[in-house]
């Protein structure tokens, strides 16, 4: 491929113009030191454009490739000359366009614009570099995808970049170890970090023997597809279910029975946990092959014996991780325990004989904590607090969430059939 | 009992054998009940909202007012499908090609670092999903646009469209990778560039597994609570003009969520909050089921998911 000096420069400037414009939406800074630095790419890219284009002697290529360059170009120019002249400069606003509550000024609409611009012309010089060959398409398309896999990871990794930055000043040993007091503007989070361990602790005492149980019925014992197929369908829809709704029918039915209690949020919690459950055991138990089962059963065990002895201990891996996750999972939940398990008042559990909590007690969580800490945020100085308690929990979710990811990856390098 | 000892112990054991698959078939039962006591709890508590005020008013009534005891349930309705489509998009748009990277562009290792930490970050709560909007995103929205409060339904699409990334990316990867290298194999050694493979063999091959994605990650948004409680700004009105996502909204979660803690039980407010849970809880099993359909027929094309 032949090096081309004029579209290597077009390209060069629009990436830059791309970067800079997408650091100024989002960063919203003062525009007029960099609006010079704008005009000057942009009239650089147009110029390599073109040259680039004469020099391909582009008309060879058909009509449709020539109007799409100068469609292009044009809007190019447009967007310069729109800066150069100074009609948008820094007083231009659109006010409530079309009876929209939203006005649209400089700093919104100028990036926006050279962002298009340089979008357009990446692509044109991309495409002239390679001649306007499918390998130039391919590139194009190529570099798009990788953008969007960057742009997606940072935000996803700015996401835990700014708990941990600004919780980890909050932390401290006094943070974990006592109770709120002030209603969350001094203290700790203690009872809050006991309640939710305890709660998730009885969500998995409901829901692991169900879910277990009901994944070894459904690829052991039962012989009836259709009523397979029923449950498979019912599990998923339960999957579904979105969580305020399981608030709801927590409300409508523990409640009633077992009062606002930790027994009423653990049950509801582990209801929500059995589908994660019953999906990764079922799939630890298909991953164990029939040899296994036929060498068992030759022995003279009996089918009990066999899932007992044979499947259950080598499936154990695969079902020890999606536990963990549904530990995670249940230490998430916010909305199904609103009405029906939590206080805000520092309510430490209370422990019948020392060893057994009381079960029909409201306790603190974490999650209802967080959420209180948000409705008081423009009423009390709570935020860095919240931003604490943000980062406790999201570290209890994640590490146990990693926990199932070695578990995983550990047992698979070592089992192997 | 004067059976010999041998057989008085098999038919100990088939009792026991019998036992066990008795337990384990009530195990399997629970989630079938489970579900039918969701929707038969929804339906009682609900049902006589729907009487009461009528089903034609209850949903397609314009105005919620629970002060004036007046309900209708279309602003939530229309928000909630606004809220769906843009967050959707934004969430296609980001994790379509991610998905798409991590299975056909990246190294191994790239892929074995990758995958495991987009995994660990769907487990992040919705809550500090919420937080994070709530002073991050919505306070950006409010300086950007001018806006009165950055609490809006572009604000909520935007969070949740973020938000149901990984969940996105990991489906489609999944059925990315699912499809078998033959048929890559075969489209490249006819002479197509690899772009072209993926667009016209991998992506159609896998087209399944990728709408099974969006069916499920659009229950999982309009059944998402507590992040769009935070951001959405729960003014249930209609948009005004209707295509305005600068304004206030409420979606169905959010209402349930924002409302049910201060309502007396047995009122019609109270009922009519199970209603809209019910609504609620039909639109979503629709779709799952819709969802688990289409992988059966994954698995009935390719032996695997």
């Amino acid at each position: 491929m032949k090096i081309k000096p004029s579209s290597v420069l077009s390209f060069a400037a629009s990436a830059l113009l791309f970067l800079s414009s997408i650091a100024c939406l989002v960063l919203q800074p003062d525009l007029i030191a960099i609006t010079p630095l704008w005009e000057f790419a942009l009239a650089v890219s147009i110029l390599t454009v073109a040259l680039s284009a004469i020099i391909n002697r582009i008309w060879r290529l058909g009509p449709s490739k020539v109007a799409v360059l100068s469609i292009d170009l044009l809007y190019v120019l447009a967007v310069f000359m729109l800066i150069f002249t100074g009609s948008l400069g820094p007083g231009f606003e659109i006010r409530s366009p079309l009876g929209i509550g939203a006005s649209f000024g400089f700093k919104l609409v100028l990036p926006f614009l050279v962002l298009v611009a340089s979008i357009l012309t990446a692509k044109d010089s991309i495409n002239m570099l390679y001649n306007y060959s499918q390998k130039g398409k391919q590139s194009l398309i190529f570099l798009a995808i990788r953008l969007s896999a960057v742009i997606s990871l940072l935000i996803l990794g700015g996401i835990l970049f700014i708990i941990v930055y600004k919780g980890i000043w909050a932390l401290s040993w006094q943070f974990l170890t006592e109770p709120p007091r002030k209603l969350g503007q001094a203290g700790g989070i203690s009872t809050a970090i006991l309640g939710s361990m305890w709660m998730v602790l009885g969500a998995m005492i409901v829901s692991a023997p169900l879910g277990i149980g009901a994944a070894i019925y459904l690829h052991e014992y039962s012989r009836n597809v259709r009523m397979n197929r029923f449950i498979t369908i019912a599990v998923s829809c339960l999957n579904g279910v979105p969580s305020v709704v399981f608030g709801l029918f927590g409300l409508a039915f523990l409640v009633t029975h077992f009062g606002i209690s930790l027994l009423s949020g653990s049950i509801i919690l582990g209801l929500i946990n059995i589908p994660t459950i019953i999906l990764t055991s079922q799939e630890a138990i298909k991953s164990v092959p029939n040899s296994l089962r036929e060498g068992s059963m030759a022995l003279g065990a009996t089918k009990w014996q066999t899932i007992k002895k044979v499947v259950l201990p080598s499936s154990m891996p695969g079902i020890l991780t999606g536990l963990i996750i549904g530990v995670a999972k249940a230490s998430g939940e916010t909305a199904p325990i609103m009405w029906t398990a939590v206080t805000f008042t520092a309510t430490p559990v209370q422990m019948i004989y020392g060893v057994i909590p009381n079960v029909l007690q409201p306790v603190n969580n974490l999650d209802y904590h967080l959420l209180n800490l948000i409705y008081f945020l423009g009423a009390w100085d709570v935020e860095k607090n919240a931003w604490g308690t943000a980062l406790v929990l999201l570290i209890l979710v994640l590490t146990t969430n990693m926990l199932a990811v070695l578990v995983r990856s550990y047992y698979r390098k070592k089992i192997s059939w | 009992m004067d059976l010999p000892r041998s057989s008085r112990i098999q038919l100990q054991r088939r009792y026991k054998e019998k036992f066990v698959e008795a337990v384990l078939f009530v195990c399997a039962m629970a989630s079938i009940i489970i579900m039918l006591l969701i929707f038969f709890f929804l339906v009682r508590e609900g049902l006589r909202a729907f009487v009461d005020v009528g089903i034609l008013n209850l949903i397609l009534g314009q105005k919620w007012h629970p002060a004036g005891d007046i309900y209708g349930m279309m602003p939530l309705i229309i928000d909630s499908l606004m809220i769906t489509a843009l967050a959707l998009i934004i969430n296609i748009t980001i994790g379509l090609p991610l998905a798409i990277y991590l299975s056909e562009l990246a190294g191994t290792e790239e892929r074995d670092i990758l995958k495991p930490a987009i995994e660990l970050l769907a487990g992040v709560p919705s809550i500090v999903y919420g937080f994070l909007g709530i002073i991050i995103l919505v306070s950006y929205l409010q300086s950007t646009f001018d806006l009165l409060t950055g609490r809006s339904i572009l604000a909520c699409s935007i969070l949740l469209g973020i938000m149901f990334i990984p969940r996105m990316t990991t489906i489609c990867e999944d059925s990315l990778r699912a499809v078998p290298s033959e048929f890559r194999e075969g489209s490249l050694a006819l002479g197509a560039s690899s772009w072209q493979t993926i667009r016209h063999v991998v992506v159609p091959a896998a087209s399944s597994g990728i709408i099974a994605a969006i069916i499920l990650n659009i229950g999982s948004i309009i059944g998402e609570t507590m992040a769009a409680l935070l951001v959405v700004g729960n003014v249930p009105r209609m948009p005004s003009p209707l295509f305005n996502v600068f304004g206030q909204g409420a979606t169905f979660t959010s209402v349930i969520a924002s409302e049910m803690g201060e309502v007396a039980r047995g009122s019609l407010h109270y009922q009519v909050l199970f209603a809209v849970g019910l609504v609620l809880l039909a639109v979503v099993s629709i779709l799952s089921v819709l969802a688990d359909l289409i992988r059966a027929r994954i698995q009935k094309k390719f032996g695997g998911y």
